[in-house]
């Protein structure tokens, strides 16, 4: 085993692309990273690692190059914080540390790494049970000897003791280009049929799955590129995370030859769109092949017959327009639910089991506007209803019309609740007033006063 | 786990929840038919609830604005539904594509639908054994449902706030000799949850401060009408 520190690591990590749907807003990122040096491995959507000496050599110094690859970075409209230090954990630890990273000198890792708390080493088992033994930081940590380590917190004790030194785990695995992982073939005389593009596209998926086999990777997802013979080219992500067999991918090739432009499968005769004369198998988010098997959908089991039902019309309409909801935590109604393209995993940022005060009690509103609808409340003599700065009502809400519809008498109403949300980001940060209102038609709406504006945000049926 | 084949099978019915039970000849959602529930509201949600949160998977098509908080509290699993809020132009085939693998597809026709249109989707539920919920108008449906009368309660002029729905319910079915039925609901209860009327009537229900004293009244008062 080697005992020499690691080697110098840059890490690049966007904290507005961290989520699992913005991996593809990532690749761009991640090309411009290329640029600088072509052994890019991403770690995970948002944050990606090179190896820092060639390229900061040829920059004039690691300082010189972080700040060049920020501003590149910011050029594509991310914020990008870069971090310098030997192995890449320190140097995922330095892009954490401050709004634009930190270049943490040759040798001063250890000195780096000694304040951080040993919750960041991301061991469950060691992060719960170290603090109760008295060590609480990693300069601790890294003062013990590694064999006393091993012997009283096995293999993970002497993983955590290498890392609080500063001695890297694993060198990096760079991701060579994705081009030369592809697998595509022309169709000349285009073909009018799907049945031979179909056939190809099993043995062009063989062919894909084992390059990727012999390089280690994995994929995330592979994309289907199909060039027609009238100029048209189709492009889809399909969801892979390494599950899928050679007749599975064929089986998309088919879903995607099914929901082409202007019409059904396998006629080909359409004059505008004509025959397949190339078809693409690329295969997108390298990983590296751990042999994990992902659940597709967390905890409850989606039969084979849904997914490929709600696959099928993903081809027709895209990824990203078949959804399903994921309860997420926050005050206005539109808020506490997410819609996760159907194949994607997300963790709500806001979780829905913290309390969120000021939110509206249950019973929830069946009709939720993913837009506020707008609409007006006036009082008995046809002023609009405002709010004063202590809550203070200006009079008693009377008719309600939205959108310009017909004014509707209001029978009951209950508010104004004030909300205050954000009061600590300007930007984000609304002031608001909400009201529940019931109409002479049976209806109850959720109303909303901002900036003297009213909407209606959902309602009651 | 369920699957799609051990949700009451053999009887050919999804389940509904016990509040809706009597509205349905069989007590269910039969399986391959097709059902309305007016314009889409709490009402279309709940007429899934029962099978969804008993393990049958639901679509919903075309439906952008569905409160899916609402749904939830009905009783619906949402790991077991998939949103198409916008199916585009070409809704049909999204709509039979999605009727061979859901056991429920809840639509509101993006447009009305010709006759053919419509035997055609009947056909597919019918040859896939699902069932299409329609929050809509749909002349061939097995069975109608529609809210007759509604009235929130708990919420007075200035104070309190919505706490539930005091609603009838009325049930028509397709042919001459099938009478129609009603029932008294809360849509929704207190919680959210839905259920027959006819025990929480009394009052038990909105209790605390002045939105009971105001609002008692009126509710006993509706609940006598039907």
């Amino acid at each position: 085993m080697t005992r020499q520190a690691g080697a110098r690591v840059l890490v690049l990590r966007c904290p507005d692309l961290l989520a699992e749907d913005a991996a593809r807003a990532f690749e761009p990122v991640v090309a411009v990273v290329e640029e600088f040096c072509p052994h890019v491995e991403v770690l995970r959507p948002g944050v990606c690692a090179i190896p820092a000496r060639g390229p900061a050599r040829y920059f004039g110094g690691e300082v010189e190059l972080a700040s060049r690859l920020a501003a590149a970075v910011s050029l594509g409209g991310f914020g990008g914080q870069v971090g310098i230090a030997d192995g890449l954990f320190a140097a995922g630890l330095a892009a954490r540390t401050g709004p634009a990273g930190l270049v943490v000198p040759p040798g001063k890792t250890p000195e780096f790494l000694a304040g951080f708390p040993v919750g960041v080493l991301g061991i469950p088992e060691l992060t719960a049970l170290l603090p109760r033994l008295g060590i609480e930081t990693l300069g601790q940590l890294a003062e013990l000897p590694p064999a006393d380590a091993v012997s009283r917190f096995g293999p993970s004790g002497e993983l955590a003791v290498r890392l609080a030194r500063g001695l890297d785990p694993r060198p990096l695995i760079p991701r060579p280009p994705p081009a030369d992982l592809s697998a595509a073939m022309e169709f000349d005389p285009p073909a009018g049929q799907s049945e031979p593009v179909i056939f190809a596209a099993k043995a062009l998926a063989d062919q894909m799955h084992d390059r990727l086999a012999a390089g280690g990777y994995g994929c995330v997802r592979v994309r289907v590129e199909v060039h027609y013979s009238g100029g048209a080219q189709v492009s889809r992500l399909w969801r892979h995370d390494g599950l899928l067999s050679a007749l599975a991918v064929a089986e998309r090739v088919r879903w995607q030859l099914d929901g082409r432009p202007g019409g059904q499968a396998a006629t080909g005769d359409d004059a505008e769109v004509g025959g397949v004369t190339l078809l693409r198998l690329i295969p997108d988010q390298l990983v590296r092949a751990t042999g994990r098997q992902l659940a597709l959908w967390g905890d409850a089991v989606v039969t084979d017959r849904v997914a490929r039902a709600a696959i099928r019309v993903q081809a027709m309409l895209g990824h990203d327009r078949v959804t399903r909801p994921v309860l997420a935590g926050g005050r206005r109604p539109a808020e506490q639910v997410l819609f996760v393209p159907f194949g994607d995993s997300e963790v709500p940022q806001r979780p829905a089991d913290r309390p969120w005060p000021g939110q509206i009690p249950a019973p929830a509103p069946a009709v939720v506007y993913p837009v506020p609808r707008s609409a007006s409340v006036t009082d008995s003599v046809g002023e609009v209803v405002s709010v004063g700065g202590r809550a203070g009502l200006s009079a008693a809400p009377a008719l309600l019309a939205v959108e310009g519809g017909p004014a509707c008498p209001v029978t009951a109403w209950a508010g104004p609740w004030p909300v205050t949300q954000r009061w600590w980001d300007p930007p984000r940060s609304c002031r608001q007033a909400r009201f529940q209102l019931r109409t002479d038609d049976g209806r109850a709406w959720l109303a909303v006063l901002q900036e003297g504006h009213w909407v209606i945000e959902a309602s009651y049926d | 786990m369920r699957h799609r084949d051990d949700v009451l099978a053999g009887e050919g019915m999804l389940p509904v929840l016990p509040a809706l039970r009597e509205l349905l000849p069989g007590g269910g959602l039969s399986r391959g038919s097709v059902v309305t529930s007016g314009g889409f509201g709490l009402l279309s949600l709940v007429l899934v609830a029962g099978a969804v949160a008993d393990g049958a998977w639901c679509a919903v098509v075309g439906v952008p604005a569905v409160g899916m908080r609402a749904a939830v509290e009905a009783g619906v699993d949402p790991d077991r539904v998939v949103l198409i809020a916008d199916p585009g132009p070409r809704w049909p085939q999204v709509v039979a594509s999605l009727l061979d693998g859901f056991d429920i597809v809840l639509l509101c026709p993006p447009d009305q639908p010709s006759a053919q249109l419509r035997r055609k989707l009947e056909a597919a539920a019918r040859r896939y054994d699902s069932v299409l919920v329609i929050a809509g108008d749909w002349p061939g449906a097995q069975s109608r449902l529609l809210v007759a009368h509604a009235e929130w309660a708990g919420i007075g002029v200035g104070y309190g706030r919505l706490r539930a729905r005091l609603a009838q319910v009325v049930a028509t079915g397709r042919g001459a000799g099938e009478r129609p039925r009603a029932a008294w609901l809360w849509l929704p209860g207190a919680d959210g949850a839905v259920t027959a009327a006819a025990a929480a009537a009394s009052g038990s229900l909105v209790t605390g401060g002045r939105a009971a004293a105001t609002d008692a009244p009126d509710l006993a008062r509706l609940a006598s009408s039907g």
